[in-house]
């Protein structure tokens, strides 16, 4: 019996020991009420942190990452967050790494070092993903990186160079669309042979970009304001911002918007039925219909944030609030009317949203 | 070795505008007596001036000990002030940046002054303490509270004034040190003085370095993983100071003083942060001269100062440069009141000169002007007044009056000692009352985009009270025991707040602060024989929340401030007996916030340092002293700073041979 038992155990052992099948696609979870709340933390104090918001009890667990794994901080300036399957993949900016975390737990499930400013990840099986890095210092960016990265292996498996300052990427048809932000082009990778196939020229400043229901890209550049190299580093817009729109087969027929100077345009995102935009502008949150052939005048809500998502469970818009980095922001649910629901404190920079 | 508490400046200055009969009569100390020049006696005690403490009645003040300053000789004034008294400092790591929180207040809260300057970096308005070399002072003493009638714009939660004040004394004395210690620190220093009856000559210098190379501990979720400290070199650090006093007839003394600092730093980055290669050099220049006329019944002086402060901050390939010149002149008149008090009337100018990169490429020049007037009164000796008042006069206009009363009140004084001439028991009431003002810094106006040319100056308003108890016996036992209670309530306190509609940081006059608190000290000195020994025990409470704010000030209103512990307590204790030295200090500091919100916050700590050493007497005067220190004794992992963590237990040994 006793016996028995060794073997036993050292069974479980080998099967613990067992690295998971590169292949195997992770199970789908089952339809949850979590929301992610990643707070970018104050620069330099390694705070950055993700709170998870559970929409049943309203019960809000400041900081997942450390509770789950014995107190460890997740690090400086968190950025972005990814999910595939029961992964979540934190972008950790100024750490210059991503936390892999198994969910919804947040026990630690690996680190993807190697990496140089990310900035936005994705990923399009349970072993491929893609982060978005800067290269160079503020005064004088170079050409940012798309690296590949192999989920398997949490290790980086190529990268290819893009434009400058490459920011929010889209995945839609076996192509990768990377926005970069100081140039004004979008660069597109094949994702089959993992190299640049095209350079879309947009409009100045391209930074997010969503997929909508006809499977139309759009992008939204916040134009350029150009400061003074040297000190005073006075800003001078030269550029307007611009929503624009282009099919995925023909990209350079773009459908163009332009805002007008007072403000860039941002955080463009889009509704579960994809037929609605959301950006923010002048210290304002627009929405706009897919159909639209005009920028709306009147704001949605009245309001400045530093994060704003939509909820496909339930079309809930979740707004981060971060008054100041000198302390906790917080977060304010609205209905799908744009009325607001209640709000709850979390961490310091509330910035993105993740639904889980 | 003195005991600290006991070394009242008032007994030094009340000498001067006491009537004259008393003042010839009396000796200044360090004087020897020399019957057969009685002139040169006199002059002695007329050109010692009276400072503007003697009209900071019912003030709390603690002076550092000169001896503790030679343990301390090699280090900051940070270092002495974290090991030695519970007053708060924010520290990013050793030899980075520390800047002070008197009374729960801000960095810029603090008026540094030096032989009688303010100091204060003008694009800042604050000072890292970490940049300020004890070996260059004589004298370092903390006043607490508002006191900007006498010390001028940013005395809201006090004032710490740096003196270098001539040494009489004939003949050539000084002493060369060398210092080595755990991370590569490395140092040296040199204090020379000589004086003859009509001039007195100081130099100190010192060098210093270290790699700061230490591992510490983070806790990751793979579990702990141990790293060594990068890119936090201090990679120089030199101080010289020469001072220079002449006696001008029997009346006269012209003083010139100068300090340089020049620091190269790597900056300590988070330990969460990815490389970074940041550096900053500080360099400062200052020089003073001054005169002054001592009578029997009145006294002037005037001074005209010069300061250059260099900033020059670069990360990689990003630079940041700054470079103000300051130039100063005060001039001040005191007379007799009657017999029993002094006036003091006078002004001050100051102008700056900036180039600072954040200004853009033009340079920015401001102007202030300020006229006070002090009053002490003594109608009895038993019961001390002081009424003063300041008007400071900004580019944006007045800044706020600033008046100050105090009061000293001795409830219980028994008969003087007559070999001491200091009572043997003693109750002592004191209360003051002051209003202060900060005026707004170079960068607060001028930083391009941000700056807020239009921000009022943040006044404040504090009040104190507290009883001095002091007893010493005939043997040679001293015990003094001073419990102040205080409030400070600052207004129009300024913050940096990231604008709705452009995002850029601007400083807004947005918040009412109140802090409140308790300070406790006790000390008990004893002596016999070739044995002299002390303990000192010191304990502030201090409670500071934001009581109001405008709309735009989003943090939570009555909660305790970042980086303000509520509770930090000292233990001191020093011994000398024959040729051996032994010294303890302990410091406890209670929790504190990191931000405005009051959930995230540091632990608690418990810093335990010793120092033992021994004096090796030589021929002619000379004298080998042998100096262990170690600090950090219980080997506590913490972060002086979110995410700096701080050295671990650390060892340094000094070298000092000395000549008189």
């Amino acid at each position: 019996m006793k016996k028995q038992f060794a073997f036993f155990l050292a069974g479980v052992a080998l099967l613990a020991a067992c690295s998971p099948s590169h292949n195997e696609e992770p199970p789908t979870p089952a339809a949850t009420t979590g929301v992610f709340i990643l707070n970018e933390g104050q620069y330099n104090a390694g705070d950055g942190a993700v709170s998870v918001f559970d929409k049943t009890t309203k019960a809000v667990n400041a900081d997942a990452f450390g509770s789950a794994n014995g107190g460890a901080k997740l690090g400086d300036v968190v950025q972005d967050m990814g999910v595939q399957g029961n992964k979540g993949y934190i972008v950790v900016n100024n750490s210059a790494k991503i936390e892999v975390v198994s969910l919804p737990d947040f026990k630690t499930a690996g680190t993807i070092g190697g990496l140089h400013e990310p900035r936005y990840f994705t990923a399009t099986s349970a072993s491929r993903g893609y982060v978005t890095e800067w290269r160079g210092p503020f005064t004088g960016y170079l050409p940012g990186v798309l690296s590949i990265l192999n989920l398997s292996t949490n290790t980086v498996s190529s990268q290819v160079t893009v434009g400058r300052n490459p920011e929010q990427l889209l995945a839609l048809g076996g192509k990768i669309y990377v926005p970069n932000s100081l140039d004004n082009t979008v660069s597109v990778i094949d994702e089959a042979t993992g190299t640049l196939a095209a350079t879309v020229t947009a409009a100045d400043g391209p930074s997010s970009m969503v997929a909508d229901k006809d499977g139309n890209v759009w992008v939204l550049c916040s134009g350029f304001v150009t400061y003074l190299s040297v000190p005073p580093f006075t800003a001078t817009r030269v550029s307007n911002g611009t929503l624009l729109r282009f099919s995925p087969t023909s990209p350079a027929t773009q459908f163009k918007l332009t805002f007008p100077a007072t403000a860039g345009p941002s955080r463009l995102r889009i509704n579960p039925a994809k037929d609605q935009l959301y950006y923010s502008f002048g210290g304002a949150e627009y929405q706009m219909s897919t159909g639209a052939t005009a920028l709306p005048t009147a704001p949605f809500i009245r309001r400045s944030f530093t994060g704003f998502a939509i909820d496909p469970r339930d079309n809930s818009i979740f707004a981060g609030v971060s008054p100041s980095f000198s302390g906790n922001g917080r977060f304010i649910r609205y209905q799908a009317t744009g009325a607001a629901l209640d709000s709850f404190t979390v961490k310091v920079g509330p910035n993105g949203f993740v639904f889980y | 070795m003195h005991c600290f508490l006991f070394r009242r400046p008032l007994l030094r200055a009340a000498l001067l505008l006491a009537p004259a009969g008393a003042a010839l009569a009396q000796q200044a100390p360090g004087a020897p007596p020399d019957p057969a020049r009685p002139s040169q006696r006199l002059a002695e005690v007329r050109v010692r001036a009276v400072g503007p403490e003697r009209y900071a009645v019912g003030s709390q003040r603690l002076e550092l000990d000169s001896a503790v300053l030679a343990q301390y000789r090699g280090a900051t004034l940070a270092d002495v002030l974290q090991a030695r008294t519970p007053l708060a400092l924010k520290n990013y790591g050793p030899g980075q940046l520390a800047t002070i929180a008197l009374r729960g207040t801000s960095a810029q809260h603090t008026a540094v002054l030096w032989n009688g300057l303010n100091i204060q970096l003008p694009t800042l308005g604050q000072n890292d303490f970490n940049l300020l070399p004890v070996g260059a002072t004589t004298r370092v003493a903390i006043q607490a509270g508002p006191a900007a009638a006498l010390y001028g714009s940013g005395a809201v939660g006090g004032a710490v004034l740096l003196n270098t004040d001539p040494d009489w004394r004939p003949g050539l004395r000084g002493s060369v040190q060398a210092d080595a210690g755990s991370f590569g620190l490395a140092g040296g220093s040199v204090e020379a003085r000589t004086a003859t009856p009509g001039v007195a000559v100081r130099v100190a210098a010192s060098y210093r370095e270290a790699r700061n190379n230490y591992s510490y501990e983070l806790r990751e979720a793979r579990g702990p993983a141990r790293y060594t400290l990068q890119n936090a070199a201090l990679r120089h650090q030199w101080s010289l100071s020469p001072d220079v006093a002449w006696r001008v007839g029997l009346a006269g003394e012209l003083t010139a003083a100068a300090w340089l600092t020049d620091a190269d730093r790597e900056i300590q980055p988070g330990a969460y942060a990815a490389g970074s290669q940041a550096r900053e050099r500080d360099q400062s220049r200052r020089l003073v001269l001054g005169y002054r006329h001592v009578a029997a019944r009145q006294q002037w002086a005037v001074r005209g100062a010069w300061f250059e402060d260099v900033l020059n901050y670069r990360d990689g390939d990003a630079l940041s440069n700054s470079h103000v010149r300051t130039t100063q002149a005060q001039a001040e008149y005191t007379v007799a009141a009657g017999a029993r008090g002094s006036l003091r009337l006078g002004a001050e100018a100051q102008r700056f000169n900036a180039v600072v990169d954040g200004y853009g490429s033009i340079g920015v020049a401001e102007n202030r002007a300020a006229a006070f007037a002090l009053l002490r009164y003594d109608p009895r000796p038993a019961l001390r007044l002081s009424a003063n008042l300041r008007q400071a006069a900004l580019p944006t206009g007045l800044a706020p009056l600033t008046p100050t009363a105090g009061l000293e009140w001795d409830l219980l004084r028994t008969p003087t000692d007559s070999l001491t001439h200091s009572p043997i028991h003693s109750l002592t009431l004191k209360a003051s009352v002051a209003r202060s003002y900060r005026a707004p810094t170079l960068n607060e106006r001028y930083w391009l985009p941000g700056g807020n040319p239009g921000l009022r100056s943040e006044s404040g308003v504090g009040y104190e009270a507290g009883l001095r108890h002091r007893r010493a016996w005939g043997g040679g036992t001293r015990f003094e025991t001073e419990l102040t209670a205080f409030r400070l309530d600052v207004d129009d306190w300024v913050q940096w707040l990231p604008s709705a509609s452009t995002g850029i940081w601007s400083p807004r006059n947005l918040r009412q602060v109140r802090s409140q608190g308790l300070e406790a000290s006790t000390a008990l000195c004893h002596q016999q024989g070739r044995y002299q020994g002390s303990v000192q025990l010191a304990y502030h409470y201090t409670d500071t929340r934001k009581t109001q704010g405008t709309a735009a000030d989003a943090d939570p209103v009555g909660v305790q401030l970042a980086f303000v512990p509520r509770h930090q307590a000292s233990l001191s204790t020093d011994h000398r007996w024959r040729d051996w030295q032994l010294s303890g200090t302990f410091v406890f500091t209670s929790f504190r916030y990191v931000n405005a919100s009051g959930t995230d916050f540091l632990p608690g700590t418990g810093l335990l340092g010793a120092t033992l050493g021994r004096t090796l007497r030589g021929p002619a005067g000379t004298s080998l002293l042998v100096l262990a220190q170690a600090a950090n004794l219980l080997n506590l992992a913490y972060d002086s700073y979110p995410s700096r963590p701080a050295p671990p237990r650390s060892v340094g040994a000094s070298l000092r041979l000395g000549w008189r």
